[in-house]
Parts: structure tokens; sequence; C-alpha cells
């Protein structure tokens, strides 16, 4: 178990720069997510933490100790990769112990260990077979195993689920789950999937084009993201965006755009009236209320029954925006529909730099 | 419909069949040609009218051969300049072509396309100046300085062969085995190497062969008994008021039967190496 600082860091291919900047800060035992889109930076930053890619600038310390001088198998850490990376010709026992054999631990010491992880793992009759002959699952937990075998301090973790079937990635995200409260040890995670990064994380990174947008626990990331990109690349559907302006009044702050006209809670005072904003409501937040108590009014688009709730897509002006409504929602195409939203879960953001603004 | 379908299918594979029987008889033809002409009496060979089966064999050839000609010697020196080129081709190549496939350093891609330019000059152009320095060092008839310059032609082919099996092995390996505790090296050895033994044994047969018929440097390099190969060695057998058909054959026959025996040994891995990434593995 360790914490993780990196400071500053940054990262350069020639003139192209990769990285900027990077201050992530984890927690001993904390789990972090790096999120992001294909090419933002995030496998680069897991390199450099694992010390297969050299830094450009800055720091990177484990329990303290600063390790970018380090070779990978000097930083006591241990990496799952997306290819799992099992060794094609070593039976899965021998994968499993051959970070232990490279250290030098003795056959008995290592086959106890190597025992040890297979059983927490449920693998313990695969031992003797090749990586060839096993499904993805069971190579998912062989790789696994190979990284928890070592007990190491920090376990790096790029992208383990994204070449395993749908139903196979919750089964396994709900293990990788169980075996970090069950171990104890700090974990950094990477992914584009926003299910895995909620439902795993203690801390997310948010990153696009080499920079964090930002870091913060799962439920901060969500309901109060830092920017558009953000907001829109957490939560599925995506956060509605409607752009508007501010209206003060003597009744308080309202955001106001056609068919829009939502109450907002405002700490401070005085509110810059008639300022452009963009309002940003999540579908789960949309309810369907009378034509008195409505706040966005619009025309019924498409309506789709997922089974658990029914996405529907309402017309509002020139804008489209998608309500998660529930299971037996009956509106129809083309019929008027009245929807409210809660002042509190709303987000504001700067048309022009997409931040978020508080109000 | 289906009567001409068929029809058309066996007319398919008669001229598929024709082409090939064409092909081998013309590969093969003269291998069982100069085994039959070593089995002869001299008088049998050249006759008046052509004699394609001997009616009386003898083996008189091969103990001729063997015994008076210091044929021996000539094989013995060939075995050593092989193994002598595969074993600096494969301990120096092996190490360039790992780092032409992992490694990006400043200049890698001309200094890869420097060996293949080596390989377009013909050999008769670098072998005068190649003589030259070879007589500076001192390593002219010397079979290490033979060996030193089949390195020379050999080790650009050997290295682009080889870095093709390293660039199929996947690079995440070996960063599994540098976090599980291996150097760079040592990752090379114990997970690239494994992966691409099928290639580097295609390879190093294809060195092998090679160096073991390699005629014109040996011819001009070697001046006597000492370092002299087989190709040279037959090739003055051939006098100039004679010329000993049925004991050139017989040494013919010899020279490519550490060649079969090689194959024979190494064919399954070989084929396995030379055919991988074929299909999806």
């Amino acid at each position: 178990m360790a914490t993780l600082s990196i400071k500053d860091v940054r990262k350069s291919y020639g003139s192209v720069q990769v990285l900027h900047g990077v201050d992530i800060e984890l927690e001993d035992g904390g789990f972090l997510v790096l999120l992001g889109p294909s090419g933002c930076g995030k496998s680069t930053l897991l390199n450099m933490i694992a010390g297969l890619d050299d830094t450009s600038g800055g720091d990177i310390l484990i329990g303290g100790r600063s390790v970018v001088d380090l070779a990978p198998k000097d930083r006591n850490i241990a990496m799952v990769f997306q290819s799992y990376a099992l060794y094609p010709t070593m039976s899965v026992e021998r994968n499993i112990g051959f970070g232990l054999e490279m250290r030098g631990v003795d056959a008995d010491q290592r086959k106890r260990a190597v025992d040890d992880a297979a059983r927490l793992l449920q693998i313990s009759h695969l031992l003797d077979r090749r990586p060839a002959n096993l499904s993805g699952g069971q190579r998912q937990r062989v790789a696994m195993g190979r990284a928890i075998v070592r007990d190491p301090e920090l376990f790096l973790f790029d992208e383990p689920l994204s070449n395993l079937d749908a139903k196979l990635r919750v089964e396994m995200r709900t293990e990788i789950k169980r075996l970090h409260e069950r171990l104890g040890t700090s974990i950094v995670y990477v992914t584009h999937d926003q299910i895995e990064a909620m439902t795993l994380a203690t801390k997310v990174a948010v990153m696009k084009g080499g920079h964090i947008q930002q870091f913060a626990d799962p439920r901060t990331i969500y309901e109060r993201p830092a920017n558009v990109f953000v907001a829109s690349f957490i939560g599925s559907p995506a956060m509605n965006f409607l752009p508007g302006r501010l209206v003060s009044d003597a009744n308080g702050v309202r955001f106001a755009a056609g068919g829009v006209s939502v109450a907002l809670q405002a700490s401070k005072q005085p509110v810059d009236s008639e300022r452009p904003v963009v309002l940003g409501i999540r579908p789960e937040e949309l309810k369907v209320v009378g034509r008195d108590e409505a706040s966005v009014e619009g025309v019924i688009d498409v309506v789709e029954p997922t089974g658990p709730e029914t996405m529907v897509t309402v017309q509002v002006g020139e804008q489209s925006i998608v309500a998660r409504l529930p299971p037996r929602f009956a509106g129809r195409r083309n019929e008027s529909i009245f929807l409210a939203v809660d002042p509190a879960s709303v987000n504001l953001f700067n048309p022009g730099s997409e931040q978020r603004i508080d109000i | 419909m289906i009567e001409s379908k068929r029809r058309r299918r066996v007319i398919a594979n008669i001229a598929t069949y024709f082409v090939l029987a064409t092909l081998s008889t013309f590969c093969i033809g003269p291998m069982i040609w100069m085994f039959l002409t070593s089995l002869k009496y001299e008088a049998d060979i050249v006759t008046q009218t052509m004699q394609y089966i001997p009616r009386r064999v003898t083996l008189d050839n091969y103990v001729a051969i063997w015994t008076q000609s210091g044929f021996p010697r000539l094989i013995a020196n060939s075995l050593v300049v092989t193994f002598l080129t595969v074993t600096i081709c494969v301990a120096t190549g092996t190490l360039a072509a790992y780092t032409f496939s992992r490694f990006a350093f400043r200049g890698r891609t001309k200094l890869m396309l420097g060996y293949l330019v080596m390989r377009m000059f013909p050999a008769v152009m670098m072998i005068i100046p190649l003589y030259v320095v070879m007589r500076g060092v001192g390593l002219v008839d010397s079979r290490f300085g033979l060996a030193l310059a089949y390195t020379s032609f050999l080790l650009p082919l050997f290295v682009w062969m080889l870095k093709g099996f390293f660039d199929s092995a996947p690079k995440e390996l070996e960063s599994a085995a540098r976090i599980d505790g291996s150097t760079r090296l040592g990752a090379m050895v114990r997970i690239v190497m494994p992966l691409a033994r099928n290639g580097l044994v295609a390879s190093s047969v294809f060195i092998a062969i090679a160096a073991w018929n390699e005629f014109l440097f040996a011819l001009m390099l070697t001046t006597g008994q000492g370092s002299r190969t087989w190709p040279v060695g037959l090739q003055l057998m051939v006098g100039e008021f004679q010329l000993p058909w049925g004991v050139l054959a017989a040494g013919g026959i010899l020279s490519i039967l550490p060649v079969i025996a090689l194959f024979a040994i190494v064919q399954r891995t070989m084929v396995q190496g030379l055919t991988a990434g074929a299909i999806k593995g």
C-alpha cells in the first residue's frame, strides 16, 4: 500500500507535447481512474508511472519515494495490460510466478504464493494450461493473478476489461472492486468507459488533450462537472445543454431560453443579469409535471422504452433534449410535454470558455 | 451444368499437376542425374548412347574423392566457416534486429535502408575492396576471415528477416516482463526469443545454406588447402585435360548431405517460422 503523487509531469515527443503538467495525489489504498477519450494521454501517463515511458519533466512518487529514475522492475508495481500480455510459452502457473521467479523467491514459497493467488481468483484448476488454451475471462484472471501474487505497492490497470464481452465485463468489474476492497492496495486504472470509472474509483481524473479536465471523486465529477467536456463525457445518455441567459428580478434568479424557464439557487448576489450561459441538465433530473409547475415546455419527438426506464427525446424550441422517465410513460410523438427540474441539480457553463459557473 | 463444372475442375487439376511435375523435374532432375552419375564407372559416363540408369553400380567414386582429394578437409573447412558465420550472425544480428524492432533512435530508417542497399551491389563489386581489407588485417586465407566476409553480406539479410519476427512479438509482453523484474535484455532473452524461435531457426538456416554453398568469396579469399571450402575444392578438381565426372558427382552428393540433414532436423520449426503470421494464430 502506498500513496501516489504525480507532480507537474510532462511528456513530449519531439516538439509535440502530449502531457501538459499533470498533478495528481492519490491517498493510500485509493482507486484512481484515468478517464478520457482515445489519445488524451491517459495510457502515456500510466506507462510513465510504470516506468515503461520516460517523463519529460516533473516527478512521480510512489509511497513518498521518487521513482522517475528507477527501472520498472525497481518500482514495486504490478500491471495488468489490455491484451493481458501473458507469456505464451509458459504455463499459467509459471506466468503467475514469473515475477517471484525473477526476484529469486525459492520454488516452495513461489508455489504457495501462486496457489493462494489462484485460489483467490478461482483459477486453481487452470495452472497447468498454456494461455492459448484459456478463454478471455480466464486470461484476465491469470493476468490479475500475476499482478497480485507479488503484493506490490501499486497496481496499474490499462483498460483491462475492454477485450471482454459485455456480460463478462460487468462480472470482472465487480471482481476488481472486490479485490481492491480485500487487498486494500492503491490502484491506478485507465479506461475510456465512464461506467467503470464511476463504479470503481475513489478518485477520477478526466483527461483531454494531455490536460486534466477535472480531478475529483466520482460523485463530484458527475454532479458538479468542471466544464462542458467533463459534463458531456460522463453520463449516458449525455447531459442536455441548453444555451440561454440569466435573468435576475424580484422573484430571484432564473435561466431563460425559448420554452425554458428554470429557477436557480443563487448563493452570491448580485447576479449579472442577461448574462449568456449554457444550462446543463442530466436526463434523469427531468420529471413530468402539470403545465403550471413546468420549467421546460416541449413536444415529444421520440419515445424509447428500454425496460427499466423510458428515454424521451423532446423538442424544446430549436433544441432537442433527452429525459429519462419512468418505464410506464404513456406520451406519444407530437404531444406536448411539461417537465420540471430540481434547481439544485442543474449546472451552468460559460458559453465561451465552457467552464463551470457557480452563481 | 454440374457436369461441366466438374470437368472444368478436373482439367484445372490436371494442368496444375502438369506444371508442378515439370517444375519438379527441373529442380530434382539434375540431382537425380548427379546421384546416378556418381554410381557409374567412369567408362559408363561418357558413352555414345546415353545411359540413364547405370547397368553396373560402384561406390569407387565416393571412395576416391574421400581418400585421394582431401575432400574431408574441404568439408571440415566448410563446416567451420558455416558455423562461424551463423554464430557471428546470430550473436550480433539478434541484438541488431531487436534494436531495430524496438528502439526509435536517430538514423534508424537510414541504417535499415543502408542494410538493404548493401544487398543491391553485386558481390563482384565488393570483392576487391574486401580482399584489400582482409589482406591488411591478415585475414586472407583464414577460415575466420572467410566467415567475416560472409557475415558482411549475410548479416543484413539476417537482420531484416529477424526484425520481422521480432516485430510480430507483442511489445506488451516485454513490458510485463520488465515490470515483473527483468531487464530489457533479460526480457528479450526470456520472452521474445522463445517467441521468435522459429523465425530465428529459419533465418539461421538461410544463412547456413548461403555460407555453405558460397563460391566466389571463397575462391578469392582462400589460397591454400588450410581454409579452402568444398565449392572451390570441387571446382579446382576440373583439370585442363581431364574432367572426372564420377568423382565430381560424388563430391556434389556428399556436399548436399549436411544441408539435407539440417533440413530434416529443423524442417518443422522452419516451416512454422516462415509461415508465421500468414494466418491469424
